[in-house]
């Protein structure tokens, strides 16, 4: 949560301007790490490159040698960093395209399945926490509390197989060959969203606990205030930060964390990207992905943070 | 109200897929989607080096010459004939002179020696076609429809790579628009389906190209029947029975065997199981380290392995137990040099033999001192590390101690193998010639990861690689080093490697190159 010095617009822009500069630091702590982390873990990448047995060793460092990749690490980690500054993330070792073509094709469809998921994690979130923090001890409670726990402990590799299972005789691919949005789209987007509503719906549901245990309750109570106003106006309101940030993670891992839903439903996306850029050994654009990434985070924790302050005045007062 | 918004727009997108069909439904029997199952990086087949890339291309290219899968012979493709010079070092190839690529270009001598020149630019890093030219020092145009290969030294498998996708002729005009980085993207050949559109880890898509009038004689069809192939990438392979069932894709392959058994009891579907040339999965014995140095141990581990047992126990009924270092489908492939079979009391006789004795009666064998321990290095993909386990429970049983490394990729593969620090290695390749064995058994070999060295065994699978003229030589030099192979107990082989592909009933006519891989998509049709 932020701690903005006071109300002011200048204020609350000087903080965004250190925000910025911290998620710059990470960015680049990210980046960094990963290039080594790569380098030290994922072995040689012209090993994975060569049509196995063909290649002679003479050939393979003749290679190396045109690609850059005979230097010293640290000479080719800044001559990496060099290329960021001036807009450069490198060239794909397999198709020999700039690594920003290679990530920005991929992008529309990671950002179509991560929104819709995002959309379906919080409203399914908020509503499974409401209901299993006001109907607590009812059935519906109940079963929002367990719908939860599974929404939490099933992996996406589970749901995603069951969902297919489940539609698997309802329909046919498109005569001209594409599929149907719902497969493309509609599951998809179901199992990442249930599979983030979890973490959503429980902030929610311990926020609104410890709001209604809160004295100004009482008082909100005897006022003669209605259950249901008092809670899902009065009781949620100051519940609502932790779950702003809470989706605001989510929605960072949905951008890069789709890999599972993405392989099972065959879409394309960042997620499969990366996994298979690492493993092919194709650093360059393993490397463009974390860094985007890193940004993303960074951006969507300041704009959670916004919001936050936006909804709760409280906020901006504490820090005065 | 969540439910009802889902609701609500599952009802719209239902609403606009229902348009959709309504607009396409002409198309409806004339277009099939094809399950791939990985994504390649990369697929511009002179750069790449992906197998997978095989599965469309090989039928938006024609090459120079194909083979037969039937009886492995050379067949006429875009050249009508080709002689080699005694000495095996020229091939003149005549070309046909009535054939025109996707986009206009006429195809002659010069095409030829343009898609040469782009596969063997250095700058253009072709990490598999360069490589499978050999020893060529040169290519020429004699006249407008003759072109000339020139070699530094005989190599028998040039013909075999100029068969193969990989040296498909593309469109001189393409490959100069376009260039190495974007080229693959629009890729231009001569053969009976178009390269449409291309997106990564999305869709490939080609449509049937209507002029094609010079089909090789392995070709059923004059010209293909489907107008649409759509190919689809499944990487998840428990997605792909589903994918089939809900019919999703038509055809698809590399299906789990317990999905593969159950569709095939099914009558809309058909198991067509598809044996690949080339190694066997096997495991590599280091021949430099202790105690896999004495002969006797290495074949004292094999006889205590019951392989046919581990072969139905991880890979079902459909995968042949392989039985030397090549698969019983490769030419040169000989059944005179089988590998000994289970027998865990000539094992036991064989460690005692070297040495190898549990005097305290703990079940762990021991010379002077030091216990029988054997590491094996698996890699991650291919059920490797289900068979090492069986390996290591067969190994127990005989007295040595086992210690399994899964190497989470070719590059951590590849650097255990530089350390040394192995007992045995899993690694094999695929490929329809068996020069292949050279990189693995010679001395000097890539692959030589048994650390083997035996002048004899070099001078056989040289001599096989130069041996262009005399086929029946080449295969008899083969089973010679089988043999050799087999007496050094240099390799544990497993299983033949069999591609279970399964077709929903509606396709018919599916059959595959002589790589096993790479299906004829112009015989395809969809039975009404």
């Amino acid at each position: 949560m932020v701690s903005f010095t006071d109300r002011s617009g200048n204020g609350a822009l000087r903080t965004v301007a250190r925000r910025l500069l911290e998620g710059l630091i990470t960015a680049w702590a990210a980046v960094t790490v990963t290039f080594f982390a790569l380098h030290l873990t994922a072995g040689d990448p012209l090993s994975g490159l060569f049509s196995r047995g063909l290649a002679t060793q003479e050939q393979i460092e003749t290679t190396r040698i045109s690609l850059g990749l005979d230097a010293p690490l640290l000479i080719q980690y800044l001559r990496y960093l060099a290329g960021i500054f001036r807009g450069d993330l490198g060239v794909s070792l397999y198709t020999r395209r700039p690594v920003s073509q290679e990530i920005f094709a991929q992008l529309p469809s990671t950002l179509e399945l991560a929104f819709s998921g995002l959309l379906i994690a919080i409203s399914l979130g908020f509503v499974l926490g409401i209901l299993s923090a006001w109907r607590e001890h009812h059935f519906t409670g109940k079963l929002a509390a367990l719908v939860t726990g599974m929404a939490t402990g099933f992996p996406v590799a589970f749901t995603g197989i069951l969902a297919l299972y489940a539609v698997r005789t309802s329909y046919q691919h498109l005569p001209n060959g594409s599929l149907s949005p719902i497969q493309h789209l509609v599951l998809p987007a179901l199992v990442l969203g249930f599979a983030s509503a979890g973490g959503i719906a429980r902030v929610v549901h311990a926020g609104l606990r410890e709001s209604m245990r809160k004295p100004y309750m009482l008082a909100v109570q005897a006022r003669g205030i209605q259950r249901g106003f008092r809670f899902l106006w009065h009781a949620l309101k100051p519940s609502l930060p932790p779950a702003v940030s809470m989706s605001a993670l989510e929605a960072a891992f949905l951008l890069s964390g789709t890999v599972v839903t993405e392989t099972i439903f065959a879409r394309p996306g960042l997620g499969r990207l990366l996994i298979d850029s690492i493993l092919d050994g194709d650093y360059p654009i393993a490397m463009g992905i974390v860094a985007i990434v890193a940004i993303f985070y960074t951006l969507s924790h300041i704009f959670a943070d916004l919001v936050s302050v936006a909804i709760d005045p409280r906020l901006r007062r504490r820090s005065q | 109200m969540e439910n009802k918004i889902t609701s609500k727009l599952t009802i719209t997108i239902l609403a606009c897929a229902l348009i959709v069909c309504a607009c396409s439904s002409s198309n409806e029997a004339n277009s099939i989607v094809y399950g791939l199952t990985l994504a390649p990086s990369g697929i511009d087949p002179h750069l790449n080096a992906s197998a997978e890339l095989g599965i469309p291309l090989s039928s938006v290219y024609d090459t120079l010459i194909f083979q037969d899968p039937d009886s492995g012979a050379f067949v006429p493709g875009l050249a009508e004939e080709w002689t080699i010079s005694d000495d095996g070092l020229t091939y003149t190839f005549d070309l046909r002179d009535d054939v025109i690529f996707h986009d206009g270009t006429p195809f002659n001598a010069d095409a030829v020696i343009a898609n040469i020149d782009y596969t063997t630019d250095p700058e253009n890093h072709s990490f598999k076609a360069a490589l499978m030219l050999g020893p060529l020092a040169g290519v020429e145009v004699l006249d407008e429809y003759t072109v000339v290969f020139r070699l530094e030294e005989p190599y028998a498998p040039l013909l075999d790579a100029l068969s193969q996708v990989y040296l498909g002729m593309a469109s001189p005009l393409a490959l100069e628009t376009w260039g190495p980085s974007e080229y693959q993207y629009h890729q231009v050949g001569t053969g009976p389906y178009r390269f449409v559109e291309y997106v990564p880890n999305d869709h490939l898509t080609l449509s049937r190209y209507e002029d094609y009038n010079w089909a090789p004689s392995i070709y059923n069809q004059r010209s293909a029947s489907i107008e649409t192939i759509v190919f689809r990438f499944y990487e998840d392979s428990a997605t792909r029975a589903l994918a089939l069932e809900s019919g999703e894709v038509d055809v698809i392959g590399e299906v789990p065997h317990l999905d593969a058994t159950r569709l095939d009891a099914d009558e809309d579907f058909e198991l067509h199981p598809i044996a690949i040339p080339g190694q066997p999965m096997q495991f590599l014995f280091n021949t430099l380290r202790s105690p896999t140095d004495d002969v006797r141990v290495r074949e004292a581990l094999i006889a205590a392995v019951d392989r046919a047992d581990v072969v139905k126990t991880v890979f079902g009924t459909h995968s042949p137990v392989a039985n030397g270092p090549l698969s019983a489908v490769t030419k040169g492939y000989s059944p005179e040099a089988p590998f000994p079979g289970y027998d865990p009391g000539h094992a036991a006789d064989l460690l005692e033999a070297a040495g190898w004795q549990d005097d305290d009666g703990d079940g762990i064998r021991r010379r002077e001192g030091e216990e029988l321990h054997i590491h094996i290095v698996a890699p991650p993909w291919g059920s490797n590390s289900e068979v090492a386990q069986l390996l290591r429970a067969a190994w127990d049983k005989v007295g040595a101690t086992v210690e399994i490394e899964i190497a989470p990729g070719f590059g951590p593969l590849n650097e255990v193998q530089a350390s040394g620090a192995y007992h045995l290695i899993g690694i094999n390749l695929f490929d329809s010639d068996p020069d292949l064995l050279r990189s693995f058994y010679t001395s000097e070999g890539f692959y030589n990861w048994s650390g083997y060295s035996d002048p004899d065994l070099d001078r056989i699978l040289n001599q096989a690689a130069q041996a262009s003229l005399d086929a029946e030589l080449r295969w008899e030099l083969y089973a010679a080093a089988a043999t050799l192979i087999r007496d050094q107990a240099l390799l544990i082989p497993i299983r033949d490697y069999v591609n279970l592909v399964v077709t929903s009933n509606r396709l018919e006519g599916l059959h595959f190159s002589a790589q096993g891989w790479f299906p004829l998509l112009i015989d395809l049709e969809t039975a009404r």
